[in-house]
């Protein structure tokens, strides 16, 4: 039941994206798909990390593969959105864009430590590459330097979800060198 | 006053071979991506758009180059203007209480003959005309819109600025009470009020345009109502809305986005493919409603009659 509820959760921006894009209302399809598979993805890596953070109050730890591959799935959809739609599958104009905008490489980084993360969360896998999970935290730090550099000018509101993930980097960092238990 | 009727560029055959250089398998992917995504999104919307009465008098665009409109739809629901908000589906409601009547209109600075207008009843003195100019944004979207206004070269006039004056400066309303981003104070998206500027021969070509309406009618709130200028070959932050303030200067205005990110938006900001924002390329656009990005041509096409104006200069330095 907790599952199906977290699974719906997680799967309803992509409702809301579809929505979005069949019922009119996306001037520009291709950016409203970055932007909700974006902020998709970015909020899921942070609530994955947060379920670890939290794991002695609410015990979702279970849960926590699942949440970490939906996020690498609106990575996956905002990657494949870059390559095919936006860049039309051009190998000239990715690599031009990918070496020459350092916003982008940065994403590029950080989806492929997810990719990484992603084949080797199968079970078997898993039990030997459990060390380099670690990585998830390169790997936000990329991505929230990618989502400042992507915009135009930081809207207050944004400031806000900085300041949120903030507050869970800081909490991180204190649990992680034992600083404080919780 | 020489009166000088500006016709769109008519598309060249240059123009059209770009398609032909797509190979097949582009073509096949395009067709069948196109048919993944809605229909909605990708076809122009057949239905019958809902346009306001007609409340100008002006003379028609006779659309020689024959650039295919974007929707009225379009054009109003998709906008920036931090004033209101950093959304640019969220400007139209935020801007819906806009109080655009009374507008005074302040011509200053090094002129022979200041002026105080009430841009009301400008727009009844002025000859207006459509002119159908595409507008291309420094994010990497673009439309074609049916403005209507006159050539800012006649309001110049009617000031009579000094031979000292180079530059001309443009300033948005200032008023917290009704653009919610300019009580944030620190928190605000950016420094108000917005000022945008010219240099005097950019501001006398005939292409730089006052504008005060569009499809026929006045100016919506989020469109920069009442007046507001139009530089069709530059990005168009350069297009500054709900002008208050306009005043002639020998000094370069500082303009709100290159004050904000000197490195990322400069004082020309002329459209150019072949200078990528650091951020991001720039060499195409999508034209709101197109699915497909297209290539971004120098000056937005424009270049017949603006290059003259940047001879000389480098184009990467002074961008």
């Amino acid at each position: 039941m907790k599952r199906a509820l977290l699974f719906l959760l997680c799967l309803s921006p992509l409702i809301f994206l579809l929505y979005r894009l069949f019922a009119g209302g996306a001037e520009d399809p291709i950016k409203a798909i970055y932007s909700v598979t974006g902020y998709s993805a970015l909020t899921l890596l942070y609530a994955a990390t947060t379920i670890s953070l939290v794991r002695k109050k609410i015990r979702l730890l279970r849960y926590r593969r699942m949440v970490g591959l939906f996020a690498f799935f609106y990575a996956l959809l905002h990657f494949s959105n870059f390559l095919i739609l936006d860049m039309e599958l051009d190998p000239a104009s990715v690599l031009d864009e990918t070496l020459k905008k350092p916003f982008i490489y940065l994403g590029v980084t950080a989806f492929a430590i997810l990719l990484f993360m992603a084949v080797t969360s199968l079970p078997k896998l898993f039990a030997r590459f459990y060390g380099y999970h670690q990585l998830i935290y390169v790997a936000l730090l990329l991505v929230t330097v990618h989502f400042v550099m992507a915009q135009k000018a930081l809207a207050y509101w944004q400031w806000e979800i900085l300041a949120v993930m903030a507050v869970i980097g800081v909490l991180k960092v204190v649990q992680k060198t034992g600083l404080a238990k919780f | 006053m020489q009166r000088t009727r500006y016709e769109n560029r008519p598309l060249r055959e240059a123009d059209v071979t770009e398609e032909a250089l797509f190979d097949e398998r582009r073509k096949f992917l395009k067709l069948g991506a196109a048919s993944l995504v809605s229909t909605a999104a990708v076809l122009e919307l057949a239905a019958k758009e809902h346009l306001p009465a007609v409340n100008l008098d002006y003379a028609k665009d006779p659309n020689a180059g024959g650039l295919e409109l974007n929707t009225y739809e379009q054009i109003t629901s998709y906008n920036n203007f931090y004033e209101f908000t950093t959304s640019k589906k969220g400007v139209k409601p935020l801007s819906k209480r806009f109080k655009s009547e009374p507008w005074k209109l302040t011509v200053d600075g090094m002129v022979e003959q200041p002026l105080e207008l009430d841009v009301w009843e400008l727009m009844k003195q002025m000859p207006l005309e459509e002119r159908i100019y595409r507008f291309r944004c420094v994010e990497g979207w673009s439309m074609v819109v049916p403005w209507i206004g006159f050539e800012l070269s006649r309001l110049i006039a009617m000031a009579k600025p000094l031979a000292s004056a180079k530059y001309v400066r443009f300033e948005t309303l200032y008023d917290p009470e009704q653009f919610p981003d300019q009580g944030r104070g620190l928190l605000a998206t950016l420094d108000y009020p917005y000022v945008e500027g010219l240099r005097m021969d950019e501001a006398m070509h005939p292409l730089t345009l006052m504008a005060v309406g569009l499809y026929g009618h006045t100016l919506p709130p989020q469109n920069g109502a009442p007046i507001r200028l139009i530089v069709p070959w530059k990005y168009g932050f350069k297009s500054i809305k709900s002008v208050v303030r306009i005043t002639f200067t020998d000094t370069q205005p500082q303009n709100t986005w290159n004050v904000y990110a000197p490195r990322e938006y400069g004082f020309y900001a002329n459209v150019n493919p072949d200078v990528d924002h650091p951020r991001w390329s720039q060499a195409r656009e999508r034209v709101l409603g197109h699915f497909f990005k297209q290539p971004t041509q120098l000056f937005n096409g424009y270049a017949k009659e603006v290059a003259h104006l940047y001879k000389g200069m480098d184009l990467r330095k002074q961008f």
